[in-house]
């Protein structure tokens, strides 16, 4: 009978615990709904803001001066902003909500004292951003679509390869949120020199063919060309299935062990 | 009935309080048996690199009981707490909580527990009522169970009319009674409180007391680390006085004043400089067996059986204290005789 004394007599009367990933996202739910204007600020004036000044207007300029690329720039240069937008959104979308949960208002402690895992934690934040970065690059989409940025229907397939895009180059920005115990200085740091020159030189507004040897180098370390090479891809129909696997594969290979590093260093900062 | 239908007293008592007592709340006062103590430590361990936080400490809290962890600063009480939690990991010896192992059944034993951390851990861009929702949602409690709760924690936290109030600019006593009604969300069985009014005004600290003292009235296990003497004295049923890592002492506040301190404190205050000098002449007044004096810069404190009569003979012998009381020796006394009166840190 000890077994039954140590589930303690209300344990068949105790509802079982359903503790998951989901629970962490509902909880950034109604964070959001709090926040929800900047999100409609950033999640719609931003491409509204590339589409147009970039796609629509410096568009025409190229458009008119004998463009080369086969389509018209803006179907060229909207889906690299898409995944670009993603990538960036997500990166500090995961930064500082974790750098704050664990140390700011601490509610990643406080999780830690339920049923919730350490795993099911990092999952459900990194889960969130995901939908966010779906849902975000869905409405980029659209808005791409309404000037005429589209030619096809498999330029949906950019929504996805942009998620996956930003993701793998967020697990590992979770990893480090998760590590990092100063006031989160390292970010600047890596949104200035890994973020921003990433957006430079990962082929967004030309092809890195343009660019000498080492800047091409560059470009094929950065999962943003990849990301941005398979949404182009997509938009325009020109990729082949190899090499788009190939993108695939390597964006994949930041994302799957980003996500078991980040795993590792939630798992080591709650147990602090 | 304070609170409600969902918050079954459970434990301990031998008739159920409520007016609809359900089968859990029988079940658990007829069948359980108080021997198998809940939380269970032999030579419980815990090292950061080559610092050792807590040294092999051993001890039992028996269901329904208030358990206090005393001790100052650095003595590794909540490194303790963080362990019986299931949040840090044990470094050596064992631990045993409702029965189950830690390393292994952490969300299973979490999900049994209530924790209220040294620091709030609040949502505080969320309002009252939506911290206590989500809680209950990470303990996989449904909307339908969990609206009812919410509502009688808020009536029991005396936080009813902030509802829908932000958490961010409630004051420290509020947000310190939200962060034990989130604790209480999956009516557990054990509540454990790491210096829970650390901070707080003593009208805050008293109604908290309140609220705690109606938890134990309802059988639910206290665990609690504080270095408020009067905290310990007010709520533990027993405790023990962690020092350096290890157990120094172990029992009721009772017991620990007679077994480490005597009756009564006689507290003589002379002229700066003079302390010393009448701490010798008085100390030949002494039992030397059970009685002792303590010379501190400001005054001598003698611990005596009886501290009006040795203030007499004190008198007797010629020596005229600017002021004098004599008073019952309190935790506080056998707390400072066996940590001691410098700091740690």
């Amino acid at each position: 009978m000890s077994a039954t004394v140590a589930a303690g007599p209300d344990a068949a009367a105790r509802p079982r615990i359903r503790a998951s990933r989901w629970q962490v996202v509902e909880y950034q739910l109604y964070v959001g709904r709090r926040i929800w204007r900047t999100m409609f600020v950033v999640g719609v004036g931003t491409p509204l803001a590339y589409v147009l000044a970039l796609g629509v207007g410096l568009g025409t300029v190229v458009d008119n001066n004998g463009n080369t690329l086969g389509v018209p720039y803006i179907v060229y240069v909207a889906p690299a902003f898409l995944t670009a937008a993603a990538l960036q959104i997500a990166a500090a979308d995961t930064a500082f909500p974790i750098m704050a949960g664990f140390k700011w208002i601490r509610t990643f402690h406080g999780m830690a004292a339920t049923p919730l895992t350490a795993t099911q934690i990092c999952d459900g934040q990194l889960l969130w951003v995901a939908l966010r970065i779906f849902a975000n690059s869905a409405v980029y989409l659209g808005i791409m679509a309404a000037f005429g940025g589209t030619e096809r229907w498999w330029v949906l397939l950019t929504i996805p390869v942009a998620t996956l895009t930003a993701m793998a180059f967020a697990a590992p920005i979770a990893a480090l949120a998760a590590t990092l115990e100063n006031e989160g200085n390292a970010f600047n740091m890596v949104f200035r020199f890994v973020v921003t020159p990433m957006f430079l030189f990962s082929g967004t507004f030309y092809p890195i063919s343009q660019l000498p040897q080492w800047g091409q180098d560059l470009a094929y370390i950065s999962p943003l060309w990849h990301g941005t090479m398979l949404a182009r891809g997509a938009a325009i129909g020109h990729l082949g299935a190899l090499p788009a696997l190939g993108h695939v594969a390597y964006l994949l290979a930041w994302l799957v062990p980003g996500i078991a590093v980040a795993r590792w260093r939630f798992a080591v900062r709650i147990s602090k | 009935m304070i609170y409600g239908r969902n918050f079954r007293p459970r434990r301990l008592l031998p008739f159920p309080l409520v007016t609809t007592p359900t089968p859990r709340g029988q079940v658990d006062t007829l069948t359980r048996s108080s021997a198998d103590p809940l939380i269970h430590a032999r030579g419980l361990t815990k090292t950061f690199g080559t610092f050792t936080a807590v040294d092999g400490i051993d001890f039992a809290v028996p269901r329904g009981e208030a358990f206090g962890f005393l001790g100052p600063n650095g003595a590794g009480k909540s490194s303790t707490m963080r362990m019986i939690a299931c949040v840090a990991p044990i470094t050596s010896g064992s631990l045993r909580i409702l029965g189950m192992d830690p390393a292994t059944q952490g969300p299973a034993i979490r999900g049994r527990l209530g924790v209220v951390p040294q620091q709030d851990t609040l949502d505080l861009e969320l309002t009252v009522r939506e911290n206590l929702y989500i809680y209950g949602r990470y303990f996989g409690l449904s909307r339908s169970v969990l609206r009812g709760k919410v509502e009688e924690l808020m009536d029991f936290a005396q936080l009813s009319d902030r509802a829908d109030a932000k958490v961010e600019p409630l004051s420290g006593g509020m947000k310190r009674r939200l962060t034990i009604a989130r604790s209480l969300i999956n009516d557990p069985e054990i509540l454990l409180l790491d210096e829970p009014t650390t901070g707080l005004d003593p009208q805050a600290r008293h109604v908290l007391w309140d609220r705690l003292y109606r938890l134990k009235q309802q059988g639910v296990t206290l665990v609690l680390t504080t270095h408020y003497m009067d905290e310990a004295e007010q709520l533990c049923d027993r405790l023990v006085v962690m020092d350096g890592g290890r157990i120094v002492a172990e029992g009721s506040p009772q017991q620990l004043i007679a077994e480490h301190s005597t009756r009564e404190v006689a507290e003589l205050r002379f002229p700066p400089g003079e302390n010393a000098a009448a701490a010798e002449r008085v100390s030949a007044l002494l039992d030397p067996a059970s009685e002792r004096a303590e010379v501190l810069p400001d005054r001598v404190l003698l611990y005596v059986a009886d501290g009006e009569r040795m203030l007499a003979r004190a008198h007797e012998q010629g020596l005229a204290p600017i002021s004098s009381l004599v008073r019952r020796s309190s935790l506080e006394d056998v707390f400072l005789r066996l940590t001691g009166r410098s700091l740690v840190d």
